[in-house]
């Protein structure tokens, strides 16, 4: 069969031990897989949510009584919101993805899908920490305008430590670290894209 | 064409593709598996305007191309040969020695000698990888000629 030695690799290739098909194995992992998969986003979703709706209830029986704490609360969801956003569509990107394309046209997909993520990764974490700060600050201004001007340095002291640590360390090494790993992949995918092109 | 003929019709030929391209017993199984799990997501999806074979194969060889993205937690290819072996199963060193082989090509090669052995039409390989059929020719003799050497090279 084969022209050019005396090697038969396809009787070779046939020989290899197949694992057992065992189609009730798969059939029920079917079952299991489409929970499993969604599991993570609806459990990202319920706690964002949650708090959400935890900090309305505040807002609610405590009745702030400054434009700037409801603004804040505002701010604060928003950034709960736009994350969650970007979270839900992040997933569903790899949803879209059609696996019944040519190698070449889905590998060119996964490029483009993990470019995009990995923009919208450094933008929504950024914009979530300006927004979470900002919300904060302005969140606290009514609380603190009642204290003493000593105990509403500390106060604001601590929670713009608390954001300057974030945005400054914190926001930094998370991003650097997704984009290690996406760069990493993108780079592979282009390997693997380069090997498809045509080389005659 | 029902999904239980296709999973009986198509598993041998499904778990080899994924056995060229990860060199892992277990592995291979799970990618395997994984392509079934999409075949019957979207068998509904499937017209007959293609070779269900080409589909499948399609869906399966992507689905090994995904499966870059998990490959930092197994460096398989620098496993020396016994280790392998030593799992549950005890093949003749020359089938091994194959598999080991196609498993270090690069990827794409990988997917195009596992479909030819696989006895699949350079046509067909052709639609499958997204290349002409032309070059498919082309490549396919070239990583035989490797596969031949590394073959030599190790004492056959």
């Amino acid at each position: 069969m084969e022209n050019n030695n005396k090697i038969d690799f396809k009787d070779l290739w046939k020989q290899q031990t197949i694992s057992p098909s065992n189609i009730e194995d798969l059939l029920s992992k079917l079952k299991h897989f489409k929970k499993a998969s969604l599991r993570k986003i609806i459990v990202v979703n319920i706690l964002l949510i949650a708090t959400s709706i935890f900090i309305v209830f505040i807002w609610y029986t405590y009745q702030p009584a400054f434009i700037s704490t409801k603004i804040g609360i505002i701010m604060t969801i928003l950034a709960m919101l736009v994350y969650l956003l970007v979270y839900n569509k992040l997933a569903l990107f790899y949803k879209s993805i059609d696996s019944n394309q040519s190698n070449s046209e889905y590998i060119k997909k996964l490029v483009a899908i993990k470019t995009k993520q990995q923009f919208l990764q450094s933008l929504v974490l950024s914009m979530y920490f300006i927004l979470l700060g900002s919300g904060l600050s302005l969140y606290m201004y009514e609380y603190t305008s009642r204290m003493t001007i000593l105990w509403a340095i500390i106060a604001y002291g601590l929670t713009l430590s608390w954001v300057g640590f974030n945005w400054f360390y914190l926001r930094p090494k998370a991003i650097k670290k997704e984009q290690d790993k996406v760069n990493d992949l993108i780079a592979k995918f282009e390997i693997v894209n380069n090997q498809l092109k045509e080389d005659l | 064409m029902e999904f239980e003929n296709i999973y009986k019709t198509y598993w041998d030929k499904i778990f080899r593709l994924c056995m060229g391209f990860v060199n892992d017993y277990d592995i291979a199984q799970d990618l395997a598996q994984e392509t079934f799990i999409i075949v019957w997501q979207k068998l509904e999806t499937f017209r007959n305007e293609s070779n269900i074979g080409t589909w499948i194969f399609r869906i399966a060889s992507n689905n090994c191309l995904r499966q870059i993205e998990k490959e930092k937690r197994f460096p398989k290819s620098e496993l020396p040969l016994h280790i392998t072996e030593e799992k549950h199963y005890s093949l003749e060193p020359q089938i091994e020695l194959l598999y080991k082989c196609i498993a270090e090509l690069p990827e794409a090669d990988r997917i195009i000698i596992s479909l030819e052995l696989e006895e699949v039409r350079q046509a067909e390989i052709a639609k499958i990888v997204g290349l002409s059929e032309a070059n498919i020719r082309v490549k396919i003799h070239r990583i035989k000629e490797k596969l031949t050497q590394k073959f030599k090279e190790n004492g056959k």
